[in-house]
């Protein structure tokens, strides 16, 4: 767990953000939400809810008559007020267990949302996660607690990626339990009907969200670099397979890649939805950096 | 047009042509898995670009499939030849032409066949490179020609121009068989060439057991000489002499076969005869398709010895020989003495009377082969034998002094001597005087009663004297005869001609050198015989008699075929001396005659020209009297059968050897030889450059 958790948290990456001014940017999200009153980091306010403990909560936070009457741990939630609430929507769909150079999209993807996850927190924002497939596999209200990312790192760590992708739904599901506006980051390989995708993030939207989507792709999901004939297996959808030459039809191929994310964010950009398109072989400082200097 | 390869061996190459499907469909067998995300844009792709791209991969596997079989080709260096199928520039070129020179080519072509055939000859050496060899092969040839490969243009064209039609027929065997040999020892590229109209009758004859050697590998390539249209041919087929023979004065009744050799009738063919020259008779006649006729003529001969006969067939459009010669020895009228040792005042009674009757049954002396002269034996001394061909003794009782030596000589000259017996023939005389001249001494006589006479016997009908006895009225008539009266001799064996039932002798024979003697024990009257009242005394008398002048009677020489051998056989005085032969274009030969079967013989065997061939002494003496002085060569009535041997049979006759037939108007004037290995190379090139620019479009 320590070398995974080192991993997400490279010092490389994370200073490579600093320098970014992500401080500024803040500020302005800051000014339009009219709301900033987060005091200090880690300090609530407001109880919220129980949930159950975990290995890395602070035993001051226990709920010792949650604990005489239920014979569990329960730790004692409160909620922040803070300038931004960020859910963090991960795709853990099998699609994403795909590598061509040694780090799964998923892999990729995780790394991505715990290091976005500890810049939130880091602000004193809040900061949820919520895992999905064709449903929603773990769900991590936002909060703005300094000790909340271990419990983000460890719902990352225990899931493995599984099940076909239905994003569309999934972002119509979310929607409708986020009472509070804030931010959505979506971390998805995006393959699914574009349609829904684009219907589910609208109705963020709609709520008032701010919309992020990181389109994670393996570069050779963009590239198709393969020789020789080659029997194509889907990864969600057993019986899908396909003979292709990729030499005879890589040229095509990256057009209608190109064809896809062009559509994704034209579509994006005109739902005012930040799209931005990562390829696992990008450096992840430079992806959150090139991200943020768009953001900025 | 046709298409051959320098080095077919490459050809082999063509399977390769195949490899790139082979690799393509193992390419498909080991195809590699791959778990992929995308497969959905991949799915898209193919759609998007299905028609196209199975277009252009067919189009590459198509490219680089012919890219390998012109590789091949390539390697194999196809040559393209058009019109004359003239040769290749690669490699020294070995080439023998047989030129059909037959008799039959006379009229291929529609009359123009053997130019034709003689052009397509000088193409072929025309278009001969340097370092090339060839040679000129006409099928006339016997197979002793020294024939050889050469280079010189020149004097091959120049032997092309004195071919000539041979007026026989196509020897093909020895045509064939020299061009296998003067192929066998050349290096490179071999070929032979035969020009012909590929007439039926040349290839009658051929056999391929006939050729020492064969080469299946050395290319043969017919060149046909066809006919737009099967004309009209018909030929004489045979002339024969019926009737009394050849001789001068006599009747002279002459029969032709004529045949049709076409699919149409002949109609108002007119055949015409003549004579040293002289037309002698004709007769309008048709001919059934595919049949034949006989037509009659009658002439005569004036004069005797020898004469050059013509039948002509005269018909507008008629292909075929239509002019045969043949020879007529016209024999002279047989003078004949004969001795009548019991003359009566009755004609009738007398000794000679039937005898002389059967010699020259109307009397008349025109129309007689024999002329006898009837004489006593006192007159012996008086007569002049030389004159005479036969002495014919009738029951003569006793030579006079003097005459036997006389008879004696004559007889070492050539003559004959047929003694007849009877009731005045002293035996102890004619064994005295006659001993030499008989050999076998006569006993005694015997008589008998006329109704216990002994009938005929035996007959040697073997020999020459009773060659006409084999007709059975014949035999019957002269086996129903009664001998009552004859001198018994001790002869027997071969000598002996005709033998009674009882074994006695009845006619016998005995040689003296050239000369010849027959005896008949009997008489030449009915006194000791009926034989005179028989149907087979005549045809005896005159066959013995015949026999007795040399066996000679006039004849007719229908001729031999040309490239056939002469058998001349003459008296055997001829033995040793030198015989001149004139041929119809008065190139002389000459024929030293040897000795066999007490003959003067010869085989002449240079008759490569049709017509008339004289013979004559090369020392310049005459020749005997009744000796024939000309013979006859005429071409083969069967080259006149203008059918063509179909492709099926001449493969059939050609086994194992294959040959490929090409009609003559497809040699072009002209024709070209192409390499095609420089155009084959561009093609190569254009394709790899076109395959490496789909490949790389796909």
């Amino acid at each position: 767990m320590a070398n995974r958790e080192k991993n997400y948290f490279d010092p490389k990456v994370l200073a490579g953000i600093s320098n970014l001014s992500l401080r500024a940017r803040w500020v302005v999200e800051g000014i339009m939400s009219g709301i900033h009153r987060s005091r200090s980091k880690g300090f609530s306010v407001e109880f919220e809810e129980h949930r159950e403990y975990s290995p890395g909560d602070e035993i001051r936070r226990i709920d010792w008559k949650a604990l005489g009457k239920f014979d569990r741990y329960f730790i004692k939630e409160y909620e922040d007020e803070t300038n931004l609430r960020a859910h963090l929507l991960l795709d853990t769909s099998a699609s994403m267990d795909y590598t061509s150079d040694g780090l799964t999209k998923f892999d990729y993807g995780c790394t991505l949302t715990a290091s976005l996850a500890y810049l939130i927190l880091r602000q004193q924002d809040a900061a949820g996660l919520v895992t999905f497939s064709d449903r929603i596999e773990s769900f991590i209200p936002p909060r703005a607690k300094r000790d909340y990312l271990p419990q983000i790192v460890h719902a990352l760590e225990t899931r493995r990626p599984g099940g076909e992708t239905n994003v569309g739904k999934i972002l119509e599901e979310i929607a409708g339990q986020i009472k509070r506006r804030g931010m959505v980051i979506l971390v998805s390989d995006l393959l699914d009907e574009p349609a829904p995708i684009l219907k589910g993030l609208r109705l963020f939207r709609f709520k008032g969200n701010d919309v992020i989507v990181f389109h994670i792709l393996d570069q050779a999901e963009l590239d198709l670099p393969f020789e020789g004939n080659i029997l194509f297996e889907d990864l969600e959808t057993a019986n899908l397979n396909v003979i292709a030459d990729p030499r005879a039809i890589r040229q095509t191929y990256r057009q209608v890649v190109e064809e896809f994310t062009n559509h994704m964010r034209k579509e994006c950009h005109d739902s005012s939805i930040d799209y931005q398109l990562i390829s696992t072989s990008t450096p992840l400082d430079r992806a959150l950096a090139s991200y943020l200097s768009w953001r900025e | 047009m046709s298409l051959f390869f320098l080095h077919p061996i490459f050809l082999f190459g063509l399977v390769a042509a195949s490899l790139p499907l082979v690799i393509h469909l193992l390419n498909r067998r080991k195809l590699n898995r791959l778990r992929f995300p995308a497969v959905r844009f991949i799915l898209l792709s193919q759609k998007r670009i299905s028609r196209s791209y199975r277009l252009r991969h067919w189009l590459l596997l198509a490219l680089r499939t012919m890219a390998l079989v012109l590789l091949a080709l390539l390697l194999a260096n196809p040559i393209f030849q058009t019109g004359a199928g003239l040769f290749a520039g690669a490699g020294p070129v070995s080439l023998v032409l047989l030129l059909d020179n037959s008799l039959s080519m006379t009229w291929s072509g529609d009359g123009i066949g053997f130019k034709k055939a003689k052009e397509a000859a000088r193409l072929f050496i025309s278009s001969l490179n340097d370092g090339d060899r060839a040679a000129i092969i006409p099928t006339s040839i016997s197979g002793k020609e020294p024939i050889r490969l050469k280079g010189e243009k020149d004097v091959l064209l120049k032997e092309i121009d004195h071919i000539e039609i041979a007026e026989g027929t196509a020897n093909l065997s020895a045509a064939l068989g020299k061009a296998y040999e003067l192929l066998s020892d050349p290096a490179g590229q071999k070929e032979i060439r035969f020009i012909s109209d590929l007439g039926l009758t040349g290839w009658d004859q051929f056999s391929m057991s006939s050729l020492r050697q064969v080469d299946p590998a050395v290319p043969l390539k017919a060149i046909r000489v066809g006919r737009k249209q099967p004309p009209l041919n018909g030929t004489v087929k045979e002339i024969r002499a019926v009737g009394q023979g050849v001789g001068v004065d006599l009747p002279l009744h002459l029969e032709a076969v004529v045949a049709n050799f076409s699919d149409r009738e002949i109609k108002d063919l007119l055949v015409q005869l003549s004579i040293d020259g002289q037309n002698k008779d004709q007769k309008l006649t048709s001919l059934p398709a595919k049949g034949e006729t006989t037509v009659s003529f009658q002439t005569r001969l004036a004069r005797a010895g020898s004469h050059i006969g013509q039948l002509t067939l005269k018909k507008d459009g008629l292909a075929g020989n239509t002019a045969v010669h043949f020879g007529l020895h016209a024999e002279d009228k047989l003078k004949i003495l004969v001795v009548d040792g019991d003359p009566q005042t009755s004609l009738v009674q007398s000794e000679t009377f039937f005898l002389t009757r059967a010699l020259n049954p109307t009397g008349e002396r025109e129309s007689a082969r024999f002329l006898p002269t009837v004489i006593i034996p006192e007159g012996l001394n008086a007569a002049a034998l030389d004159s005479y061909q036969v002495v014919v003794l009738c029951n003569v009782a006793a030579l006079p002094d003097g005459f036997v030596a006389k008879l004696q000589n004559y007889l070492r000259q050539g003559g004959g001597l047929l003694i007849f017996g009877g009731d005045r023939v002293q035996a102890e005389h004619y064994n005295a005087r006659l001993g030499k001249i008989l050999q076998t001494p006569i006993r005694d006589k015997k008589l008998a009663g006329e109704a216990s006479g002994e009938k005929v016997g035996k007959f040697d009908l073997t020999h020459p004297a009773l060659q006409g006895f084999s007709d059975t009225l014949l035999q019957e008539s002269i086996k129903s005869a009664r001998v009552w009266g004859y001198s018994r001799i001790a002869a027997s064996g071969k000598s002996v001609l005709i033998s009674l039932g009882n074994g006695d002798p009845l006619v016998m024979e005995q040689k003296i050198g050239p000369g010849r003697v027959i005896f008949v024990t009997t008489s030449a009257d009915r006194d000791w015989n009926d034989l005179p009242l028989k149907t087979a005394y005549l045809p005896m008398v005159q066959s013995l008699t015949n026999y007795l002048a040399g066996g000679k009677r006039g004849i007719l020489d229908g001729g031999i075929n040309v490239g056939s051998a002469k058998e001349i056989s003459l008296p055997p005085s001829y033995v040793g001396k030198t015989l001149r032969i004139t041929k119809p274009n008065k190139q002389r030969s000459e024929l030293v005659l040897g000795a066999a079967q007490d003959r003067a013989q010869g085989s002449f065997d240079d008759n490569d020209v049709a017509g008339i061939y004289r013979l004559s002494l090369a020392a310049g003496g005459d020749k005997e009297a009744g000796t024939p002085q000309l013979f006859a060569v005429n071409p083969p009535f069967l080259e006149s059968r203008l059918d063509e041997i179909s492709e099926r049979e001449l493969q059939a006759k050609l086994n194992p050897i294959r040959a490929e037939v090409v009609p003559v108007e497809t040699l072009q004037q002209g024709g070209t030889r192409t390499d095609l290995a420089l155009p084959l190379l561009g093609l190569l090139l254009a394709t790899l450059l076109l395959e490496g620019w789909v490949a790389q479009r796909i």
